[in-house]
């Protein structure tokens, strides 16, 4: 049937056809994808963006015109081809609202949820790890006077800190078997809090309302925020003291002592504290 | 005249090429369902940045590269084919295939990596539609692999040349859908 490709030739009937012009665009098509990879590592967002899709966009243009003739298709399958994209883009903003939308009546954002417990269980994953491995824990665990050593518990895997794969204690640098609030803190509160209780943990992201800041003046400014409510929000969770459902209760993780270190904790990381 | 239309021509175009793209107006619907999907939950997450920081694009660069390369081998066949030159329109087609699976073995080793690293299709949002972009995008790569090597044989016997352009096109339209998948999935982190 060689007549026939002969005659799809004869339709396209143009210059911009043949190995060597096939070939231009091959390379065209290579450097733009070399500026696609090469545009992150400026690390500026916008740039990123627009070397990933705008170049997209310009290979996809060249890859249609040039080597699937699109151009020299007849209209109505360009028009056929424009509505398929065009209903495309009807799903895309008719269903995108909602699910952009990170709260809603009758509705439990399960998403953030799953993601406040899979930092949490990383995090424990991550202790169990540098236990075994005969380290220290990889935070700069500093004993604070009056908090740090002041619980002892009945052994360093009793309450969900570093915990020993082998159920061994090791020997850690603020002594066995203390219960170490900052360590706790970090462990537990870390995920969604950050490492530093600025509101920045690696599942803060996700949150909508967005993790409390310790950090901020304006958080301890709150009248209500009292070492009592503290305590409170850390044994019953947020939902039940009018804050954030996220805020998981951790009554039954700890003791009421383990809460009390770590309510005073938190409210040495309040900036003002020291006035 | 053959009973099968595939190449009269009743609208300006051959009834097959037309078919052709009618099949990919409707894989515009389907890929662009899952990748307006995963833009919006992109969007609506933002910790999906740290899922997605753990995709090589190292990897995702060089497949990139060959879906190129295999679609400058299927235009250079359909050349060839509009030349009467069977044979060698059919070696390009194989080149293509080659280029085809070359991407699917290096696909098959990012996945073992990443699998074995913890990041299941279960694992989280982001990684559901990797694995399930990816690999709706690798199974039209496999079809598509298929027919190539089908239209191959008859092109080496000079016969059915029109169809190596319409095997290419469907070609073309996979390797456009993975210079989409790429920044998606590998570069905007």
């Amino acid at each position: 049937m060689a007549e026939h490709a002969h005659d799809a030739h004869d339709e396209h009937g143009h210059d911009d056809h043949g190995p060597r012009h096939y070939i231009k665009i091959y390379i065209a098509l290579l450097v733009l994808l070399v500026i696609s990879v090469a545009g992150p590592f400026l690390e500026i967002q916008v740039i990123t963006l627009m070397t990933a899709f705008g170049i997209a966009v310009v290979k996809a243009f060249l890859v249609a015109k040039y080597f699937m003739h699109l151009d020299v298709q007849p209209k109505y399958v360009i028009y056929f081809l424009v509505t398929a994209l065009a209903f495309m883009g009807l799903f895309f903003f008719g269903v995108a609202p909602d699910v952009l939308h990170h709260e809603g009546q009758n509705w439990v954002n399960v998403d953030a949820r799953d993601e406040v417990s899979r930092q949490l269980s990383a995090q424990a994953h991550l202790a169990q790890f540098d236990c075994s491995a005969e380290e220290h824990p990889h935070v700069d665990v500093e004993p604070m006077e009056g908090v740090a050593n002041a619980f002892h518990t009945h052994g360093c895997n009793a309450d969900g800190y570093w915990e020993c794969e082998d159920g061994s204690c090791e020997q850690l640098e603020a002594g066995a078997g203390v219960f170490i609030a900052q360590a706790a803190f970090v462990t537990t509160c870390g995920p969604c809090h950050g490492e530093g209780g600025a509101g920045d943990g690696a599942a803060a992201a996700a949150l909508d309302p967005h993790p409390a800041n310790f950090t901020d003046p304006a958080f301890w400014a709150q009248e209500r925020v009292t070492h009592e409510h503290i305590v409170s929000v850390i044994a019953d969770g947020g939902a039940a003291n009018g804050r954030s459902a996220l805020m998981a209760a951790f009554g039954e993780q700890f003791t009421e002592e383990q809460i009390e270190a770590l309510a005073t904790y938190i409210e040495s990381l309040n900036p003002n504290a020291a006035q | 005249m053959k009973p099968v239309a595939t190449t009269r021509t009743s609208a300006g175009i051959q009834t097959g090429r037309l078919a052709v793209w009618w099949l990919l107006a409707s894989e515009i619907v389907i890929f662009g369902g899952l990748l307006g999907s995963y833009i919006m939950h992109r969007i609506g997450h933002p910790e999906w940045a740290d899922y997605a920081s753990h995709t090589n694009t190292w990897i995702g660069a060089f497949n990139t590269f060959v879906l190129l390369s295999s679609s400058l081998s299927a235009v250079l066949a359909h050349y060839a084919a509009e030349q009467g030159q069977g044979k060698k329109a059919a070696r390009y087609l194989l080149m293509t295939c080659g280029g085809g699976l070359v991407f699917l073995i290096v696909k098959s080793i990012e996945w073992t990596i990443e699998i074995t690293h913890g990041f299941k299709i279960t694992t989280n949002g982001f990684w559901g539609f990797y694995y399930v972009a990816a690999g709706i995008h690798a199974s039209h790569v496999i079809v598509g692999m298929g027919v190539m090597l089908w239209v191959a044989w008859y092109a080496w016997n000079d016969r059915e040349l029109q169809r190596v352009e319409l095997v290419g096109i469907y070609w073309h339209f996979v390797d456009l859908v993975w210079i989409f998948l790429f920044p998606l999935l590998y570069i905007a982190k």
